[in-house]
């Protein structure tokens, strides 16, 4: 099936909020009460931005800089932050029990009630996404992340809507659709950008970890927005999984395998012995 | 038939290892279901992460209260798993054809009260035990405060441990009770007495010892 994707056109965006409050709303993620356990303080702390970070309820949050180009200028940039859907998402790889998978359109979905809570997708995440409500003396944790509108019973993708926070952009910064149209399309938009003096205008997301589904028009480099440049998969990770994990069932294959060849062959000899 | 028997382990002893190996099971087959995706069902909703740090509270605690009780066993336990000589290479050589072709002994060189092999397996308890307890207290307390690489990092040590004690301990579990010459290995921990015949045989050099110490036995 053909993959989906959402483009955010961040020169499009006038950080109105809409799409963090329509994605609180439509996913029943009521507002994140400082008071509680690894609670996100929303204190004011000098900025429009708010709530101060991505929290359990808070997949989506929109983030403001202020950055001043060499002009003497002030720009106010804003940059969407939630799940990026990749394609080698490192957090699929490290989950322990496929509770997090890619949904048959490409993006990254997960089972809440399959969640173990081990935490190893918010260590792995080249994006620092997920989160989690944690028991630090118990452990006791569930990851929540953005689900696309897939979550189980709000499933607005299946039901053919778009994601709540497409529906509710007001200025078409968000858009929803097939990826590559959206490609297409963001391209385009990159050399219309280009075109009017924007040189390092750029689509990302394209081809960065093998794609992601949530790609991003820019009129500047990545980094100025807060985005990695080049993420990667983390190196503990490949480590983790495609090392240690095939070795560990390699060693243990061989060793209880050499055990019960062990135990074969002295039985046999004892009872040559005892003859 | 008259038994002569000579005491192996004393009683705190067997009791220390009989705790520390229940928590190890618990603390192996709770983490195993994270190391095979098949079982990772087991694992939903935390518990068995809970269960896990519980085996590991016990796996840190009994330990320290065994050092309390009795801290000279605990000394001399230490300086055995760190003293190795050129008879520690002699039985690795003969240990092959032995446990396998079940030669005699007397190509071993007489041994301590602990062999080559359980003197190895003792050494990796404790410098595993150690590093698994360090590697762990990072991933139960600093789970929200320490950068996202070093609990990865942690992960990773953690496992290669795993991996190593883990397949040790079926070793040990295996020529403790299944190897069809040490019959009395499981009599030792159980209720810590041997066959004279046996102590003779298994651990030439201890018996010598003990018996000169000691008319009986």
């Amino acid at each position: 099936m053909a993959e989906k994707a959402i483009l955010y056109d961040a020169t499009r965006c006038t950080a109105c909020r809409g799409c963090q409050v329509a994605c609180k709303q439509w996913n029943e993620n009521d507002e994140y009460i400082p008071t509680e356990e690894n609670g996100v303080d929303s204190r004011n702390w000098g900025s429009y931005e708010n709530p101060p970070d991505l929290s359990p309820t808070t997949w989506l949050k929109m983030e403001f800089r202020e950055v001043e180009p060499s002009d003497g200028s002030v720009r106010w940039l804003f940059t969407r932050r939630a799940c990026m859907h990749c394609t080698d998402a490192a957090c699929v790889q490290v989950c322990p029990n496929g509770s997090l998978y890619h949904h048959e359109l490409g993006f990254v979905a997960y089972n809440k009630d399959t969640c173990t809570g081990c935490g190893y997708c918010i260590d792995a995440c080249p994006f620092d996404v997920p989160r989690s409500d944690r028991n630090i003396l118990t452990g006791i944790a569930k990851m929540d992340k953005c689900t696309f509108c897939t979550t189980q019973g709000l499933d607005r993708i299946d039901a053919g809507w778009e994601p709540a926070c497409v529906k509710t952009c007001p200025t078409g910064a968000l858009k929803y659709g097939e990826r590559s149209d959206l490609v297409a399309e963001g391209k385009k938009r990159v050399q219309e950008l280009k075109k009017k003096g924007w040189t390092n205008a750029n689509l990302y997301g394209e081809n960065e970890l093998g794609g992601l589904h949530v790609l991003y028009v820019l009129d500047d480099s990545p980094e100025i927005y807060g985005l990695p440049v080049s993420p990667q998969i983390p190196a503990a990770t490949i480590a983790w999984k495609d090392v240690i994990q095939p070795v560990g069932w390699a060693v243990g294959g061989l060793t209880i395998a050499g055990l019960g060849l062990n135990w074969l062959v002295a039985r046999a000899n004892v009872k040559k012995e005892e003859k | 038939m008259t038994h002569h028997e000579v005491e192996k382990y004393r009683k705190p002893v067997r009791v220390l290892h009989w705790i520390h190996s229940g928590a190890f099971v618990l603390l192996f087959l709770t983490g195993l279901v994270l190391f095979i995706p098949q079982l990772g069902f087991l694992a939903e909703d935390s518990w068995t992460r809970l269960i896990h740090r519980i085996g590991a509270a016990i796996f840190v605690i009994i330990p320290i209260i065994y050092l309390i009780i009795n801290p000279k066993s605990v000394c001399r336990g230490l300086k055995e798993a760190f003293t190795w000589s050129s008879e520690d290479m002699g039985w690795l050589k003969a240990a092959p054809r032995y446990y396998f072709v079940i030669g005699d002994e007397r190509d071993m060189p007489p041994q301590e009260a602990m062999n080559t092999g359980q003197k190895m397996w003792w050494f990796m308890v404790l410098v595993f035990g150690v590093i698994f307890v360090i590697t762990g207290a990072v991933m139960w307390f600093a789970k929200t405060s320490a950068p996202p690489a070093v609990l990865q990092w942690m992960v990773f040590i953690h496992d290669v441990c795993f991996i190593a004690t883990g397949c040790m301990f079926f070793v040990h579990i295996y020529t403790g009770v299944f190897h069809p010459l040490m019959t009395e290995a499981w009599n030792s921990i159980t209720g810590g007495k041997v066959s004279v015949e046996y102590a003779r045989k298994h651990h030439g050099k201890w018996y010598a010892e003990v018996s000169k110490g000691k008319k009986e036995a």
